[in-house]
């Protein structure tokens, strides 16, 4: 269990979350698209490090980052952190039937579930905190996501491999 | 006996998972719960993750920042040319202005000393820098490098050559963060100068107008009346300029502001005299 929490790989992808989650907390104006990049890798990152490397800590990990993500971006506690947790906690609960997929089968849901959790997120945002749904903003994250969605799938396959 | 032993670990470590499963529901529940309301606890998380994981954030990014920046330069280096003569236009627009501002200025000291007046409400508390901005997708926010420690506390007004940009929150000892005209969440109470129309603006949806939230007296200004702070919320010094009507609608009206909010590097914290 613990050599699964110290790989060589899982110590990779959290500093890849832990570079994109800053690159996303700091907005640049000229370069909005490394935002979005980030932004979306990071959640590509989170999920398909739940997939492949879940740890129990990852619970946590998952509410350290969906509480600050909350904090520098929106100011209140509420979006990210709910996403985040509700997706760790239904994968955590449903681990047995969905490992049972094909891998082909698990990067599709991999996509879904990354653009599910940017649409409850807006959607937890505009509920509880009166942010508007900004629908420009919420296509680019699609777009971004459909976009780097197997190139990051290439680097993923090629960091499991080391 | 090795089987009973087994059987007491597997349960335990259920146990502690359990528990751990249980407690952070329970931290997230309350995280969330509180997260509106201004308790202590919940500040001094804001105040410790602007103080502490910020700084790692930034350093962490500094090379994309340089980059950003000679992006900025070889922009601005492009376009010297036309600003150069750009320039030279408003400084001879402006010599004559300051011709008539030193006129104006004289005459107003002498009317001044005749109505035995005292006005410029305004002390300013700290000039600070821009260190990052937090505007990427939902609120409207710029972190700047005046905390406490500068005597500057939260809920005072921010603004820079232009006008109002908004007003401190989440204040730590070395840093705040400033809440900007254009979030949805700020409230701004108004007036126009032409004829005194009181109105509270929040930020529009689009995340550059401001929009009027309430107006007394239901009367409605004319486009392009200039909109200054009223001071009737105190937390905003009255008379500073916030922007120009844009659009007058049925039931209120848009304000475009003086601030460029894409473009600012240096602010001033100010507050009542």
């Amino acid at each position: 269990m613990v050599s699964k929490l110290l790989s060589s790989q899982t110590i990779i992808y959290h500093l890849i979350l832990f570079f994109s989650f800053s690159l996303s907390v700091n907005y640049f104006i000229n370069l909005e698209f490394i935002n979005f990049l980030s932004y979306v890798f990071f959640h590509l990152t989170l999920i398909y490090l739940v997939f492949y490397f879940f740890h129990f800590s990852l619970i946590f990990i998952s509410f350290l980052y969906g509480v600050f993500f909350d904090i520098f971006l929106i100011d209140f506690i509420s979006p990210h952190l709910i996403s985040f947790l509700v997706f760790v906690f239904l994968f955590y609960y449903t681990k047995k039937f969905l490992l049972n997929f094909s891998s082909s089968t698990i990067s599709y849901i991999i996509i879904g579930i990354t653009l599910l959790m940017f649409v409850s997120e807006t959607l937890i945002a505009n509920i509880f905190f009166n942010y508007p749904i900004n629908y420009q903003n919420l296509s680019w994250l699609c777009f971004t996501s459909l976009i780097i969605f197997f190139p990051s799938l290439f680097v993923f396959s090629k960091i499991d491999k080391l | 006996m090795a089987l009973s032993f087994k059987v007491k670990a597997i349960s335990r470590s259920r146990f502690i998972r359990n528990a751990f499963l249980t407690s952070i529901f329970i931290l997230s529940f309350l995280l969330v719960f509180f997260s509106k309301s201004d308790y202590f606890v919940f500040n001094k998380i804001k105040s410790i993750s602007n103080s502490y994981l910020h700084p790692i954030t930034s350093f962490l990014v500094s090379p994309v920042k340089v980059i950003s920046q000679l992006q900025t330069q070889f922009y601005d280096f492009r376009n010297l040319q036309a600003e150069n003569n750009i320039l030279k236009e408003e400084v001879m627009r402006l010599k004559k202005w300051q011709a008539l501002a030193i006129h104006n200025n004289s005459e107003n000291k002498v009317l001044k000393k005749l109505l035995n007046s005292t006005d410029n409400n305004l002390t300013l508390v700290k000039t600070t820098s821009l260190t990052s901005r937090n505007d990427f997708m939902y609120s409207k926010m710029i972190n700047i490098n005046a905390g406490l420690k500068d005597a500057v506390i939260n809920d005072m007004a921010v603004v820079n050559y232009r006008g109002l940009v908004g007003r401190t929150v989440d204040v730590s000892v070395a840093s705040s963060r400033v809440l900007l005209l254009t979030d949805p969440n700020s409230s701004i109470a108004v007036k126009t100068v032409s004829n005194d129309n009181y109105s509270l603006l929040q930020g529009g949806d689009d995340g550059i107008h401001l929009v009027s939230a309430f107006n007394k007296d239901e009367k409605m200004p004319k486009v392009g009346d200039l909109v200054v702070t009223s001071g009737s919320a105190q937390i905003f010094p009255s008379n500073i300029l916030v922007g120009k009507i844009v659009e007058v609608r049925n039931d209120n009206f848009v304000v475009l502001p003086f601030v460029d909010f894409k473009n600012i590097d240096y602010v001033q914290v100010v507050e009542n005299k």
